[in-house]
Formats: C-alpha cells, sequence, structure tokens
C-alpha cells in the first residue's frame, strides 16, 4: 500500500513536471513587474526601457592590445588587421536579425539619398536667408572656383555640376553628429587603435535573456572570423551590464544554494537519522512548486523569472511541513494520528499565509499577481501532500525524537527561564529608536544598486561612450505635439535654443529631429523661394557671365530645381525609406493621439539650464531624467508592496484571531511574530542598509517562518513529550532557515545579500521572541512535574 | 633616391613662394594661383592663395581650418577625407625629407637627366589612385622646382616653386609647363 502510493505520488509529481516542461515560458522583460505607470515620464520610461535607442545600443571595441609586440615589430600591420575585424563582424552582423544596426565608421551616414536629392532645397537652410538671383549665384560660384583650387577639390568636383550652391555639403556637415571617433584605416577607433563599433540589438536592454542571446551571437560571430586571436572583443553599454549582473546573480545563487541545500541535508540526517525521510522530505515542496508553476502558468502565460525566483523563496515555509510531521510522530501511533494533533495548528498556518499573500492581488502589479498565484497554490498543495499523503508513504520504523536527551535537557532550560515581560517592550522601543535614528535613507530607489556594474567596467564604458559620441542614456529631451509636424515645428523653434545651449557648454550635442527634416510649413516655405526655370537660368547666365565655368555645365542644377518646385513635401514616412530618414523615424513615435519626439543628448553638463526649456515652451518640450523617473517608478512601486503587505499583516491576524476566537491566544501569536518583523527592519537600519522590494520579500518570508514558530510554542500540550517534539521540529526549522538564508547574506552579490541577511535575522528574532512572548503559560506547573 | 629626398629636407619652420595652374575639365581657362607655401614641421601645413582671391589654408593635427576672406572660418578634419589626408601627408613627408614616409603611400620612380630630375609618386592604395593618379615632382640638384599632380579624372594641377614661381607664363598648358618643370624648355 505504501508503495502503491508513494509510486501514484511520484507518477503525478512526473506529470506535472511534464506539463512545466510544456507549459512553462519564462519572461524576463522587467516591466511586467513594474506598476503601471502614472505618470507621463513614468509612460515614457517604461517605453524607452522597452524600446528606447540609447540603451538598446551596445558598445564595442576590437582591442588590438594583445598584438601590441606585433604592432610594433611590424609596423603598419595591426590598424589594417583590426579594421578588417571590424568590417567582417559588420558584414556578418548585418543579416542577423538580433540586430537593427551595426555602424563602424565606414559609409557615408550624413549622405542624403541620391533619390532624395532634389529635396535638399528643401532641406537645407539656405533659403531662409537668401535668393537664387544672379548676385547669390554669382559669390557661389566664385566659391566654387575656389573650392576648385583648393586641396579638397577632388572630392568636391564630382557633384559640382549638380549642385553649384553647395546645398549637399550644407546638409552633410548639418548631419554629421558633433562628435564621432577617429578613422584608423577606414574604420572608427580609440587612441590605442583598438576598432570600435556602435550595434543597436533588437532587444530592450532590460530584458536580459534576449540581451544575453544578442551578446552570445555577437560572441560567436566574431570568434568565428579568421583573424578574431589577433585581437580581444571588448563589450560595453546597458544590455551587457544587464547580463552581467544576472549571470553574475545566478551563479552566486546556485552555488550558495547549492552549499545551503548540502548543509540542510546533513542538518536533516542528523536530526532525523534517516535518508528516506530526507528523500521523502523533498516530495510535498517539489509537489508544491510544481503545482504552482503550473496553476501560474494557466492563468497568466508566461512567467516572470523573478516570479519564479521569489516564489521559491517564500514556498520555503513549505519545508518546514514535513518537518512538524517527522518530529511529531510518536510512539503508538501511526504517522495519520500523529499528525492530526498539529494539524489545526499547521493547517491555520498555511490557510492565514494563503490569505495574506492575496493581499498582493491588490498591488495591481502583474508580476506580484503571479507571485501570489503560485506561492498561494505551492502553499496549499505541499500541506495537501504533508497531510494526506506523506503520512502514507512513511516507513514504519522512526525514532521518537522526544527521547533525546539534550531535548530534554534544552525544554527544561527553557521553562526554567524567568518571563521577562519587560524585554519585549525595551525591545519595542529600542527598534523604534534605532528606526528613528538609522544614518542612512530608508529607501534604496536605484535599483542598480543592488545589481552593481564594477567600477572598472563602467570606467570603460565612460570612455567608449565618450570616444563614439553615443548618445546620454540618462537624459533626453522629450518634445510633445499633437501631430508628427507639430513636433518638427517645436523642435524647429527649439533649435536656437539648443544652439546656444552647445555653444555655452552646457552639452556636447542635442539631435533635434528638425535637424533632419524642416516641418511642412518651412519646406513650403522654402519651395516658394525656388524659382521658374526660365528665370534660373537667366540669373545664372547673368552669374556665370565673367566666370570661367563652361557654359551649359550647370544643366543639372536648372533640373533638380526645377523638380524640387513640383514635389510635394517631404514627410517622416517617406524620408523613412532613406538612411538618415530612418534615423528621424527612430525619435518620432505617437502615443494616445499625441505625437512624441525624442532629441538625444550628449554630454550633458547642465541638466537644470535644459530643464529650463520646460518653462518656455509650456511644456511642450521637456528634460527627461529617465533615472528620476525609474526612481519614482520604483517608489510607487515599493508603496504598492509596502500596503500590501501591511494588509497581508492585517489579514493574517484577523486569521489567526478567528481561529483561536481568543484575543489573548492571538496576542501571543501575533505580538512576537510583529515584533520580531520589526526588530529585524531596525537593526537593518542601524546597520545602514538602505530598503528595497527584495528586504520587503524577504521579511515577508521570515514573518510566514515566524508565525510557524509563535503558533506552535503558543499550542497548548499536556504531555511533555510532545512539547519536545514541537520544540525539535521548531529548532529544526529555525536552523535550517538561518543555515540557508545566512549563506545568502554573505554573498557578494547586494541582492543576495538582502534577502539572506533580512530572513536569517527575521527567523533568529522570531525564534527568541516566539520562546518569551509565546510560551503557554499554563504549560508550566504541568511540565514541572516530576517524570514517572 | 632616399638619399635624394632626404637632401631635399625644409629646415622647419620654411616658406617658400608658390605659382599654380590648375587645368580642371569644368573651367575654360585653367585657374591660376600664386601665394606662399609654409612648411611647420612633420604634419603642419600652410597654403596662402594671395591673387587671384584671398584664402589661407591651415593644416595641423589632423584638422584642417580653411579662412576666406570675407568668410568665417571653416574646419573639417583630415579623417572625414581620407584620400585628402593621404596626399597631405605625403606632401609632409616630402617637405621634410622622409622617403619611408612617402613609401608607405606610394611607389617611387626616379629619373634623372644631368643636374635634373624627376620622382614620380604612384599611390599604392585603390582608393586612392581613384582620385589621384600619379605625383611627379621635378627638381634640380637640391631644389624642388616643380610638384605636379594628375587627378583621376584627367584634371592636373602644376605647382611651381621657389625659382620658378616667379616666372611669368602665358597661356599655359599641361605640356610648356611639364618642359618648364622638367628644364627642357631653357
Amino acid at each position: 500500500m505504501r508503495l502503491l502510493v508513494l509510486a501514484g505520488w511520484l507518477i503525478a509529481i512526473a506529470v506535472l513536471a511534464l506539463g512545466v516542461r510544456h507549459m512553462l515560458v519564462v519572461s524576463s522583460d522587467l516591466r511586467s513587474f513594474m506598476p503601471p505607470a502614472q505618470t507621463a515620464d513614468q509612460k515614457l520610461l517604461l517605453d524607452q526601457i522597452g524600446e528606447g535607442p540609447a540603451s538598446r545600443l551596445l558598445l564595442l571595441d576590437i582591442s588590438g592590445e594583445p598584438v601590441l609586440n606585433e604592432h610594433v615589430a611590424g609596423g603598419h600591420l595591426a590598424p589594417e588587421r583590426l579594421a578588417a575585424l571590424s568590417r567582417a563582424l559588420a558584414l556578418a552582423l548585418k543579416n542577423d536579425a538580433r540586430f537593427v544596426r551595426v555602424l563602424n565608421g565606414e559609409g557615408d551616414l550624413a549622405a542624403l539619398d541620391p533619390k532624395l536629392l532634389p529635396y535638399r532645397f528643401l532641406l537645407s537652410p539656405t533659403l531662409d536667408g537668401a535668393q537664387f538671383d544672379a548676385a547669390y549665384l554669382r559669390d557661389q560660384l566664385q566659391q566654387r572656383i575656389e573650392d576648385l583650387a583648393s586641396p579638397a577639390a577632388s572630392l568636391l568636383k564630382p557633384m559640382l555640376a549638380r549642385d553649384p550652391t553647395g546645398e549637399i555639403l550644407i546638409l552633410a556637415q548639418r548631419w554629421t553628429p558633433a562628435h564621432t571617433p577617429q578613422l584608423c584605416a577606414g574604420v572608427w577607433c580609440d587612441k590605442q587603435g583598438g576598432a570600435l563599433l556602435l550595434v543597436e540589438t533588437r532587444a530592450a536592454a532590460f530584458d536580459p535573456s534576449a540581451q544575453e542571446a544578442a551578446i552570445a551571437a555577437l560572441r560567436d560571430a566574431y570568434a568565428a572570423l579568421p583573424d578574431a586571436g589577433a585581437a580581444r572583443l571588448i563589450i560595453s553599454g546597458p544590455g551587457y551590464f544587464s547580463v552581467l549582473a544576472a549571470t553574475r546573480t545566478r551563479a552566486e545563487a546556485e552555488w550558495l544554494s547549492a552549499l545551503g541545500t548540502a548543509g540542510f541535508v546533513l542538518l536533516l540526517l542528523f536530526a532525523y537519522r534517516s535518508a528516506t525521510l530526507l528523500l521523502l522530505a523533498a516530495l510535498p515542496i517539489a509537489s508544491g512548486a510544481l503545482a504552482g508553476v503550473v496553476a501560474t502558468a494557466l492563468v497568466f502565460g508566461p512567467i516572470h523569472g523573478i516570479t519564479l525566483a521569489f516564489g521559491f523563496t517564500l514556498l520555503g515555509v513549505a519545508q518546514e511541513y514535513p518537518i512538524r510531521l517527522f518530529s511529531h510522530r510518536r510512539a503508538g501511533a501511526s504517522a495519520q494520528e500523529s499528525l492530526r494533533g498539529v494539524w489545526p495548528l499547521l493547517r491555520l498556518a498555511i490557510v492565514s499565509a494563503c490569505i495574506a499573500y492575496v493581499a498582493f492581488f491588490a498591488s495591481g502589479v502583474p508580476g506580484l499577481q503571479q507571485l501570489a498565484t503560485f506561492t498561494i497554490v505551492g502553499l496549499l498543495v505541499a500541506g495537501a501532500a504533508t497531510r494526506w499523503l506523506l503520512p502514507r508513504v512513511l516507513p514504519a520504523q522512526f525514532q521518537d525524537v522526544a527521547e533525546a536527551r539534550w531535548l530534554e535537557r534544552l525544554r527544561a532550560r527553557l521553562d526554567a527561564l524567568p518571563r521577562l515581560r519587560w524585554v519585549p517592550w525595551t525591545l519595542l522601543l529600542l527598534a523604534l529608536v534605532l528606526l528613528f535614528v538609522a544614518p542612512t535613507p530608508l529607501w534604496q530607489n536605484d535599483l542598480a544598486a543592488l545589481t552593481p556594474v564594477p567600477a572598472e567596467l563602467l570606467k570603460r564604458e565612460g570612455e567608449l561612450r565618450g570616444a563614439l559620441g553615443a548618445p546620454d542614456v540618462r537624459y533626453l529631451l522629450v518634445l510633445e505635439a499633437p501631430s508628427d509636424d507639430g513636433v518638427l515645428a517645436l523642435s524647429e523653434k527649439i533649435s536656437a535654443q539648443a544652439d546656444a545651449w552647445i555653444a555655452q557648454g552646457k552639452v556636447d550635442d542635442v539631435e533635434l529631429p528638425s535637424r533632419y527634416l524642416p516641418s511642412l510649413a518651412t519646406q513650403r516655405a522654402r519651395q516658394a523661394k525656388l524659382p521658374e526655370r526660365a528665370a534660373l537660368a537667366q540669373a545664372l547666365t547673368e552669374a556665370q557671365r565673367d566666370s570661367e565655368f563652361e557654359p551649359g555645365l550647370f544643366a543639372p542644377f536648372l533640373d533638380d530645381v526645377d523638380a524640387a518646385r513640383a514635389l510635394p513635401l517631404l514627410t517622416p514616412q517617406v524620408f523613412a525609406t532613406s538612411l538618415i530618414g530612418g534615423r528621424l523615424g527612430a525619435m518620432l513615435s505617437a502615443r494616445d493621439g499625441e505625437w512624441l519626439g525624442i532629441a538625444t543628448l550628449s554630454g550633458v553638463h547642465d541638466p537644470d539650464a535644459i530643464a529650463s526649456i520646460a518653462a518656455t515652451t509650456n511644456g511642450a518640450a521637456r528634460l527627461l531624467d529617465l533615472k528620476a523617473a525609474s526612481e519614482s517608478l520604483v517608489a510607487s512601486y515599493r508603496a504598492r508592496i509596502g500596503v500590501a503587505l501591511l494588509v497581508a499583516l492585517v489579514l493574517l491576524s484577523l486569521a489567526v484571531a478567528l481561529a483561536f476566537r481568543d484575543a489573548t491566544r492571538a496576542w501571543h501569536v501575533i505580538a512576537p511574530m510583529s515584533l520580531a518583523t520589526l526588530l529585524a527592519l531596525a537593526l537593518l537600519r542601524a546597520g545602514g542598509v538602505s530598503l528595497s522590494l527584495f528586504h520587503l520579500v524577504a521579511l515577508t518570508l521570515a514573518a510566514g517562518l515566524g508565525l510557524h514558530y509563535a503558533l506552535f510554542f503558543e499550542r497548548q500540550v499536556d504531555d511533555p513529550a510532545e512539547a519536545r517534539r514541537t520544540l525539535h521540529a521548531t529548532i529544526i526549522c529555525v536552523l535550517s532557515a538561518v543555515l540557508v538564508f545566512g549563506l545568502l547574506a554573505a554573498s557578494s552579490v547586494p541582492v543576495l545579500r538582502a534577502i539572506g541577511a533580512t530572513v536569517a535575522l527575521g527567523v533568529g528574532f522570531h525564534f527568541c521572541l516566539s520562546t518569551i512572548m509565546a510560551r503557554n503559560s499554563q504549560q508550566r506547573p504541568c511540565d514541572s512535574l516530576p517524570r514517572p | 633616391m632616399a638619399a635624394l629626398i632626404a637632401k631635399l629636407a625644409l629646415p622647419a619652420p620654411a616658406d617658400t613662394a608658390y605659382a599654380e595652374t590648375r587645368f580642371v575639365h569644368v573651367l575654360r581657362k585653367p585657374l591660376q594661383l600664386r601665394g606662399e607655401l609654409h612648411y611647420g614641421g612633420p604634419g603642419v601645413l600652410g597654403k596662402r592663395v594671395d591673387a587671384p582671391y584671398r584664402e589661407t589654408t591651415n593644416i595641423a593635427n589632423g584638422e584642417v581650418e580653411v579662412q576666406r576672406e570675407g568668410k568665417s572660418a571653416r574646419k573639417f578634419s583630415l579623417e572625414r577625407a581620407p584620400e585628402l589626408e593621404a596626399l597631405l601627408s605625403s606632401f609632409s613627408a616630402l617637405l621634410g625629407g622622409d622617403a619611408a614616409g612617402l613609401e608607405h603611400n606610394f611607389t617611387i620612380a626616379l629619373s634623372r637627366s644631368d643636374a635634373y630630375w624627376q620622382l614620380t609618386l604612384t599611390p599604392r592604395a585603390a582608393a586612392l589612385s581613384r582620385h589621384l593618379r600619379d605625383i611627379v615632382v621635378d627638381g634640380r640638384d637640391t631644389e624642388v622646382r616643380c610638384v605636379t599632380l594628375h587627378e583621376g579624372d584627367g584634371d592636373s594641377s602644376v605647382m611651381r616653386l621657389a625659382t620658378l614661381a616667379a616666372a611669368s607664363v602665358s597661356e599655359p598648358t599641361p605640356a610648356t609647363l611639364a618642359a618648364l618643370c622638367r628644364g627642357s624648355a631653357r
């Protein structure tokens, strides 16, 4: 019978596992774990995180440092070889769907598409202040003569006949970024000669798994190049950092968990001296975890990676269930009968925890709702499995833990402790004082601080960003208007201000949308100034009268002006088909019936001065500080979690009070739990820790564990042996929690440290306070009777 | 040949007058310019046009600055124009007597007749030879007389230096100038 149940159970677990394999789609887009955006800035932030071009840029440096000796010995070989690597890598990535574009400095980015050449008269500002009359043309022709005599003549000559007024050059200068890297052998390079590339990934920077795939593809493409070994590929950028942080966190979490599990196994072996029990103890929590995943996948579809990580952490409470069963087995009773005694308490613990997690649903954050679903289903299934399945598969042989000598002595010593009624109140006061005088800000709003990037990498990132002239990832100028053309008009309106900022050194460059495309009104005005063919031909003849240019040379110019007069005005949509128009297209987006223009900034030195633009444009143009917006988003997120947790605590207390129908007993359970949570909080704050979401989740877990300790200590038992069993179970639970989470607290990754230290501290406090405050007073006379 | 080039080295800074004739196919008549060249050491060049208009071009640290009379200065980086950079660095190498620097970008052929000599520099890189067929340098003893550029599109430019700069040439053609530079028009 026992084996039959076990086999059935294992088959059920296998079926669940199979289901998980089929259904589990892990998403890693952090946005699903964020609250709905409240402000316009937060909305933009979420868009920018997902789609912002600046955050999706990877900065590459093909460094030739390992071939330094060869470079010295062989003269000029290295730059050409690095350039060849840069070209080959760009070519290899060009057709990879994971990358939007790859730039290495080759090709003229600022060139107007040949198909659009007649549009140059509408795009260039020349006609704003000039007329194509004889006087203007004569001056231009004289300048072209001088161009022909200049050292750059061979570069200027090819376009001369078509463009005697030099519009192509004007546009090229206008469209060339203010700061671009120098060229070595035709491709971008840094001061050390390493080849520089800019790669835009399709995946968002904060989608670590998609970024990881892109970066792996990048590395593979580089490794496949024939000359790859001669140099080193260095990657930088926000996406790379998010991958780095995720990898580092995962690696450390894995080995610390492995260590923790090993310790836990040893602890259980020591406590129960049975390998079979050890294996069986894993079954309820495994069933719970699998059921939780299946349920969450059924309700939500893709599960967020954070849900899984936090969910498994919170599900750690369920590890207590089998331990309670094992410790409470007593001689002369079946496992089921032994369990029956503690089941009401265990059931109360499970149900109240589940009720508490319902509060997460109210948060409105999809990730938290997933987490609640996962945890509630997991706890219920693990609890049910412990109640109805585990007792049936336990071996008949066992050792009653109540017979252990050390336990008897410990129990006696605990009971002998004076009931220090003043201690909790003193602790409460102390906690409040500590909370009040804590030296650091209460909240850690900067999520990046929890997975910090090594300073040396940040320094290199700064150098590369500077060398590549890549836009600032923190600040953006946002232009808002009812139409895309309205955005362009607004952009034209503030362009003089932007030029002033650059001149005053407040910012290195402002890439406004109107740099690439003027508004329709401006285009129309320029078009209206283009003379008719006959008039232009006459003016040109007059201008050419005493010049050396061959007569009839400028016929292509006459053709282009004639064509430009009849052109439909250039819209962003039509312009988007060209390279430069694509750049404009990335800056414009429609949302909620409004159009937004995003102007990227490079080298922001005085954000306050730039922020003042909002006042002069009635808020239509404003500086967006992505860092501030993300911090405000985190703050509102945290507020929601905080409220959810408070509601959870209230629900939990109500559940316990209702179950006991006795306020004093409920107080004995809830008071130590609340005080211990407060103490853990106070100690963290006194240690200079600023709180984050992770601390809050960890405190919740600790409170869940604390509830168990308090419930079982408060339990009224007449039998001292049964009291010893309770103590045994609780000690095993406390030790295992402190062991596993204490190890995490030793991690070098702040996130893991936050969770580990908080839970370990919390569990310690919960245990101590429960022994002091939750001990049942009626138990003492009974327990002090001489044993037969 | 390297010895000859080394002997051509000018002590920096050095200034020398020039007279330049440019044959450009879009123009009916060749352009004639007069002015002064400045050599300020490796990579530092200046070209001043005095007639028929005034213009100053300074090249230093890979930056070109063109100043025309009555106009604001225009600046651009030589890195944006690699062909121009090769040409100018070669010019600087020639004035500095740096044969190795010249040979980095060009294959060099030397012919002599009495005291007269002629160096023909042919670009090594295809990208450069599209714009520049060759550079011919004529001289006598240790003096450079002419630098002639043959551009990819058939246009050419003859720059007469030092003693030849003052010579007046009416109705110049590429052939008459070539003869003058080679010294065969004595």
